[in-house]
């Protein structure tokens, strides 16, 4: 349903007309506010709890037990101590000069993974921004039941944080969206950031969040025997979660190898072993019969020209001769052995600027690391496996770091 | 004999039967495809690489044809590549034939019972491009069989990547008056092309005249929905709806689907695409590949004996439902999905 560019524009006035108090509440009370709204969504006793996954199940199309495993693995990481953490880092930043909070932040959000809703409103109302938030029209409700959390947290400071829908490409309700706005960020795909840009013609900052990969890469020494269990339940939840519906989810799994096999035993052992288990404990959702078609093509010729592994739900394709096919997603996942994590960084290099995140093990991490910082243009980051979807709030995104363009140093 | 001689025989024998107005048992289709899938398997070493999931042989998927080249033959024993027109992608469909004879009896004989019911030559009016501008197109080349099978006269109004509205209209209102009957045929996108550059022209084509259209719009013109188009196509050249008619076919096919209607001119609601006796259309899921239920949507898999010189089981991208004895179409899924913030490596590359 979409708002009236009327109803627009006041909800916007509104959020930036609170932008004073917000700052004024001082990031300890903004960071207790946040924990404070998260908890009831964390489980499912409180009744909002409750409300947010029969929703979220309707409208992602992702299992109960994955939206359960979303919220729950997100908003616990809300934590008054981490986020005042974040906050002293992100002033540590401007070496102690005195910011200023932008007036208004507009946010346009992405459908894909709901849990990404999260960290796009509350780092910026933790810096002391107001957010005006557009919703998506793939998956609104999240939104609005965060805002009706914050709400019941603290119904002053929920002044700071506004909600509206329209639709896609609605310049006239884009344009009241962004009337009071001293930033966007826009979360979505490369065309929707770049209509927005232009029709923005440079009048505001814009931050963009748009398509991306992920990866991961797993050393020799995470496939040793007595290590082998760990590591493939750690990139079996990487690709579970959400789906692989979001730019975090790997789509390719580097595997170095050092004698001929151990991509395919790999990829045997993530099907058999953890995808299967995850089966159970994170089932997938409905696959789109669209999402199907693509998949049917995909595991297909990744037989033909590879190695298939697949169980009920999942499928596995080892791809040796030939740059991986990028899946269609919901379980499906190439492995690609390479030499080394260093090659695995050589191997990604056609999609260098669109890399999101790199999943490694603990062994391969250093090296990794170092082949990263070779290349200038790598906007990746880099965590363990098995952390892949649960990013914390201090991770980078897009190459900038959190608190990015939300403060301004305070002219005297 | 050998086996390649022994099989193209059974199959003309099924192609032949049909024309005959036999009844074609499903068992003896079926078993042609069993034997046909495991010999195919023999010469293929790729195609024999996919397990078989079920009651039927496994399918190859169609983008496969992108990627490798499918065939029981040497390339230098080649009579014939086709190659798709794929516009979206770099790398596009080819289907070698070593022999075009059996393609040319599954055209024939198939259109010459769902299309060009009557017996009589009718003029042909063809937006597409024609066999020499177009010698890789399997489409081209089914066209100018046709002029030369059931075509009185051909003109080809697709010049250039472009249609000539003059030709077109002129040739329409030229057949108009002399109460010839015309064949009006080709691609969607065309036709759509027409429907915006004809404007407020309208035509009364004569009795027995008969529109067929094929093809997906591959971004090449707006996209309109088939019943609406059919409708507004209808209008304009003064066609009873059940005369215009939809082919499915593709590059990695030898046989054509068609639909129902000039058949079964009263039974409109029953439009569907009909399979030839030696064509198995399937819609079966997306994670089993086993058939779908009663008239579930699935994913369209095509047994088409005619492919007899690469693979005859094929898995396609289209979403399909069994209606009757036959199936709807509903569309083709995106090769590629671009779904929120994440992505498929073709767009990636296709960016750089």
């Amino acid at each position: 349903m979409s708002d009236e560019e009327k109803t627009i524009r006041n909800r916007a006035r509104s959020a930036r007309a609170s932008a004073t108090d917000l700052v004024r509440a001082g990031a300890e009370k903004r960071a207790m506010w946040l924990e404070s709204a998260s908890k009831p969504l964390c489980g499912s006793d409180d009744p909002l709890g409750q409300e947010v996954r029969a929703a979220l199940t309707r409208t992602t199309g992702l299992a109960p037990q994955m939206v359960d495993w979303g919220l729950r693995t997100t908003l616990e990481t809300v934590r008054r101590e981490s986020l005042l953490e974040l906050v002293r880092a992100g002033n540590a930043t401007f070496e102690d000069k005195p910011t200023v909070p932008l007036g208004l932040l507009g946010v346009v959000l992405a459908g894909n993974v709901f849990a990404a809703t999260v960290r796009a409103l509350f780092i910026p109302l933790l810096f002391g921004v107001p957010v005006i938030a557009k919703v998506s029209s793939k998956e609104s409700s999240f939104a609005h039941v965060l805002r009706r959390s914050l709400h019941g947290a603290d119904s002053a400071l929920t002044r700071a944080f506004q909600v509206v829908a329209f639709t896609g490409g609605d310049e006239t309700a884009e344009r009241s969206l962004l009337a009071e706005a001293e930033g966007v960020s826009v979360y979505g795909s490369d065309e929707t950031i770049e209509a927005i840009r232009r029709r923005l013609g440079g009048r505001l900052p814009l931050f963009a969040h748009g398509h991306g990969l992920s990866a991961a890469v797993c050393g020799g020494a995470a496939l040793s025997e007595s290590r082998i269990g760990r590591t493939i339940a750690a990139v079996a939840l990487d690709v579970a979660a959400y789906d692989q519906l979001g730019c975090l989810s790997p789509q390719v799994i580097y595997v170095e190898e050092a004698k001929r096999g151990t991509a395919e035993m790999f990829a045997e052992r993530l099907s058999q072993e953890g995808l299967t288990a995850l089966g159970s404990a994170l089932p997938r959702g409905e696959l789109p019969l669209s999402v199907g078609a693509a998949q049917a093509q995909w595991r297909g010729t990744g037989e033909i020209e590879g190695s298939l592994f697949e169980g009920p739900d999942h499928a596995v394709v080892v791809s040796r001769d030939r740059p991986p096919r990028w899946s269609p997603g919901y379980r499906n996942v190439t492995v690609v052995p390479v030499a080394s994590p260093a090659q695995a960084v050589e191997a990604m290099v056609p999609f260098e600027g669109h890399m999101k995140c790199i999943g490694v093990d603990a062994g391969s991490k250093a090296g990794l690391l170092a082949a990263l910082r070779g290349n200038p243009k790598n906007t990746a980051y880099a965590c363990a496996i098995g952390s892949m979807q649960t990013p914390p709030f201090d991770a980078p995104a897009d190459g900038f770091l959190p608190w990015h363009g939300l403060l301004r140093v305070k002219r005297r | 004999m050998s086996l390649r001689l022994s099989f193209k025989r059974r199959i003309v024998e099924l192609i032949l039967a049909c024309e005959r107005g036999e009844t074609v048992p499903e068992q003896t289709r079926d078993a042609l495809i069993e034997d046909l899938a495991a010999w195919q398997a023999e010469q293929n070493p790729a195609y024999a690489k996919l397990r078989r999931r079920g009651p039927f042989p496994p399918a190859l998927p169609t983008e496969v044809f992108r990627r490798m080249r499918v065939a029981t033959h040497p390339a230098h024993e080649d009579l014939r590549v086709f190659v798709s027109s794929g516009t979206t992608s770099t790398d596009r469909s080819t289907h070698a034939f070593a022999d075009l004879s059996l393609y040319d009896l599954a055209a024939r004989v198939a259109a010459k019972r769902m299309l060009f019911v009557d017996a009589r030559p009718m003029k042909l009016v063809v937006l597409a491009p024609d066999e020499r501008r177009a010698p890789q197109s399997s489409l081209s080349y089914m066209l100018s069989r046709f002029s030369e099978w059931f075509g009185s006269t051909a003109i080809w109004v697709w010049h250039d990547n472009a249609l000539d509205l003059e030709l077109l209209r002129d040739t329409l209102r030229r057949a108009s008056q002399r109460e010839e009957p015309v064949g009006l045929l080709g691609t969607s996108f065309a036709f759509v092309h027409a429907e915006d550059g004809l404007g407020t022209s309208r035509f009364e084509l004569p009795a027995g005249s008969l529109l067929m259209q094929t093809g997906g719009y591959k971004g090449r013109s707006r996209q309109v929905e088939p019943a609406t188009l059919r409708a507004s196509m209808a209008k304009r050249y003064g066609l009873p709806e059940h005369r215009v008619v939809a082919e499915y076919g593709m590059t990695e096919m030898s046989s054509q689907l068609y639909e129902t209607t000039i058949r079964e001119p009263d039974r409109e609601a029953s439009r569907r695409l009909w399979a030839p006796p030696w064509v198995r259309a399937t819609p079966v899921h997306p994670d089993t590949l086993q058939p779908v239920d009663g008239d579930a949507l699935g994913i369209l898999r095509i047994d088409d004996c005619a492919n007899l010189d690469s693979v005859c089981c094929i898995q396609t991208a289209d979403l399909a439902r069994r209606k009757e004895n036959g199936i709807v179409v509903e569309g083709r899924a995106p090769g590629a999905l671009a779904r929120g913030c994440s992505l498929a490596a073709d767009v990636v590359l296709g960016s750089k």
